[in-house]
C-alpha cells in the first residue's frame, strides 16, 4: 500500500491527480485547511509552504498548501473568501512564518492567530505584492 | 529576575542581519524571539515583471552562496513549463556544480563555526580550502559567485577538461579528509564546545519542518537527492549522513561527513561525464499555461520554486521561493532555550543561516 493511500481514505477524497511537476493534487472538496493539516500531521507529512495567488478580476485569492510525504509532494488548493482563511499555525508551527508573510504580501487574514511583523516593519502598509510595479 | 537581551540586527556575533531577542535568567536563555526582514527586497513580486532571461539573472541573486542552486531550481521549473529536456551531459554538469557549491558552502560554514568556537587557526584553514573550491568553480564557469551556468534546457558552459577538474577535486578531497574533517569529528576542542549545546529534538525538528543538515542532525533522514532525485543524482552512489543527537556537534558532524560525500559524487560525475551536447541550443520557447514546482537539495536543505505562467505572456504571473533558512531559522528559538548566553552565536550559526535567502 502506498503511503498516501491511508490519507486518501481518511480524507475521503477520490480524485488525486499528478501534475506536470509530479505533485499529487487532492481535490479536497469541502475540507478546510485545518482538517487537512491535522490529517497530514497524523500521517507524518512535513509542511513545506503555502503559495498565494491573486486571481484575475474580482475572484479574490487562492492558497496552495504543499506538504511532503516521504519525498512525494502533496498539494491542496483553497479559495479565499473575504480575504480570510483559518490559520493552521497551532496545528503545524512550521506554517508560522509563511502565514505572516502572506498576510504582509497579500493582506490575507489568517484567523485564530496573532501577528507580529515578519518582512515588513511595524506600521508598514500590508499588501506588498498587490502594488503595481512599473514594467 | 529575567531581562531582555537583544542581539542584532547588526552584531559581531552574527554573520548577517537579523535580531535575536533573548529573555534570560542570569546567564541562561529562557526564551527567544526572532526578527527578520531587515533586507527584504520583494524579489518574488519583482520577478513578475521580468522575462525568462531576466528572471534567471534575477533569481541567481537571491543568494550569494547558493546562486547556482537557485537558478537550477528555477530552470527545472521552466523546463517543465516549456517541455524542454536537458541532455545527459548538462544533467551531469549540474550535479558537479551543485556539489562544488555544497563544498564551498559547507567549508565556509565550517570556518565561521570554527571562529565562533574560538578555533581561529581552523577558520583560516577553512577559508584556504574554500579558495580551492572557488578556483574549481571559476575554472568551470569563469565566475566566483554568480556563475551564470543554468539556462532553460541545460547549461551555458561545458566542462572541456574533466580530467583536470577531477585532479583538482582529488587534491581537495585528500586535504579535506586529512586535515579538516578529523578536526571537526574528533578534536576535543570541537567536542567540548559543541556537544550537548543547542539541542533540537527529532520531534521538534519534525514539528518545525526543518530541512537539510539541520534536520539530518536531529535524526530526520531526508535528502531530496535520494528521496526525489533530480538532474543525474539517481545515477550517483552516495550516503546520506544522519546523526541522532540534535546538538551543534551533530550538525558539525553531518556537514563534515557531507563534504566527503560531495567529493565522492564529484569523482563519479566527472569520471562518467557523458559525451554530447550540454544544452538544447536556441529553440523557440513556448510556455504553456500552468504552474510548475521544482525542488532541489541546496547546501542548507530543500529549496522550492513554484512558477506560474500564462501562454503567450512575456513574464511569469507568480514566482514563489521557499528557501531552507526560512524553514530552519524558527527552530533556533527551541535550540537556545536553556542554553548559555555565550553559546547563542554558535547555536544560531549551527543552522548555517542565510538572510539573503530569507529576506529575498
Amino acid at each position: 500500500m502506498k503511503a498516501i493511500d491511508p490519507l486518501i481514505e481518511r480524507l475521503e477524497v477520490g480524485d488525486v491527480a499528478a501534475d506536470m511537476s509530479g505533485v499529487k493534487w487532492f481535490a479536497a472538496g469541502d475540507l478546510d485547511p485545518r482538517q487537512l493539516a491535522q490529517s497530514l500531521r497524523q500521517q507524518g507529512a512535513r509542511f513545506v509552504t503555502i503559495t498565494a495567488y491573486e486571481l484575475p478580476g474580482a475572484e479574490g485569492f487562492c492558497l496552495e498548501y504543499l506538504w511532503d510525504l516521504n519525498g512525494q509532494l502533496l498539494g491542496f488548493s483553497c479559495r479565499v473568501a473575504n480575504k480570510t482563511v483559518p490559520s493552521i499555525f497551532d496545528i503545524s508551527e512550521a506554517a508560522d512564518w509563511i502565514e505572516r508573510e502572506i498576510h504582509e504580501e497579500f493582506a490575507i487574514e489568517f484567523t485564530g492567530r496573532k501577528y507580529e511583523p515578519l518582512l515588513l516593519r511595524e506600521g508598514d502598509t500590508l499588501g506588498v505584492n498587490l502594488r503595481e510595479v512599473p514594467k | 529576575m529575567s531581562y531582555k537581551l537583544p542581539m542584532g540586527p547588526y552584531h559581531p556575533g552574527l554573520e548577517e542581519p537579523y535580531k535575536l531577542e533573548m529573555i534570560c535568567e542570569g546567564e541562561t536563555i529562557s526564551d527567544a524571539k526572532l526578527h527578520i526582514g531587515f533586507n527584504f527586497r520583494g524579489i518574488e513580486h519583482l520577478a513578475e515583471t521580468r522575462n525568462y532571461v531576466q528572471l534567471i539573472a534575477l533569481m541567481e541573486r537571491v543568494c550569494g552562496i547558493c546562486s547556482f542552486i537557485h537558478t537550477l531550481t528555477l530552470s527545472q521549473a521552466l523546463e517543465k513549463l516549456t517541455g524542454l529536456e536537458p541532455p545527459p551531459r548538462a544533467l551531469y554538469i549540474r550535479v558537479i556544480m551543485a556539489e562544488l557549491e555544497r563544498l564551498h558552502s559547507h567549508v565556509l560554514w565550517a570556518g565561521i563555526a570554527a571562529k565562533l568556537m574560538g578555533f581561529k587557526t581552523m577558520f583560516m584553514a577553512c577559508f584556504a580550502y574554500r579558495e580551492q573550491v572557488m578556483d574549481i568553480l571559476q575554472a568551470i564557469s569563469g565566475n566566483r559567485v554568480n556563475y551564470s551556468m543554468n539556462r532553460i534546457g541545460g547549461v551555458n558552459r561545458d566542462i572541456t577538461d574533466p580530467a583536470a577538474i577531477l585532479e583538482m577535486v582529488k587534491q581537495l578531497e585528500s586535504a579535506i579528509a586529512r586535515e579538516l574533517v578529523p578536526v571537526f569529528t574528533s578534536s576535543s576542542t570541537a567536542r567540548s564546545r559543541c556537544a550537548g549545546v543547542g539541542i533540537l529534538t527529532r520531534e521538534k525538528a519534525v514539528s518545525c519542518g526543518v530541512v537539510g543538515p539541520t534536520a539530518r542532525a536531529s535524526g530526520v533522514a531526508q535528502d531530496l537527492r535520494r528521496a526525489a532525485p533530480y538532474a543525474a543524482y539517481a545515477e550517483m552512489d552516495f550516503e546520506v549522513p544522519v546523526q541522532p543527537d540534535g546538538d551543534v556537534r551533530a550538525r558539525l558532524l553531518v556537514r563534515a561527513l557531507e563534504l566527503l560525500e560531495s567529493c565522492r559524487i564529484l569523482r563519479q560525475a566527472l569520471d562518467k561525464l557523458p559525451a554530447g551536447d550540454f544544452n538544447c541550443g536556441e529553440p523557440k520557447l513556448v510556455f504553456m499555461t500552468g504552474t510548475a514546482i521544482s525542488r532541489v537539495e541546496a547546501p542548507r536543505g530543500e529549496v522550492l520554486y513554484s512558477v506560474s505562467w500564462k501562454q503567450n505572456s512575456r513574464n511569469p504571473s507568480r514566482v514563489h521561493v521557499r528557501t531552507p533558512t526560512y524553514a530552519n531559522m524558527p527552530a533556533v528559538r527551541w535550540m537556545v532555550q536553556g542554553a548559555r548566553v555565550a553559546d547563542a552565536p554558535l547555536i544560531q550559526a549551527s543552522v548555517d543561516p542565510c538572510y539573503s535567502c530569507t529576506d529575498r
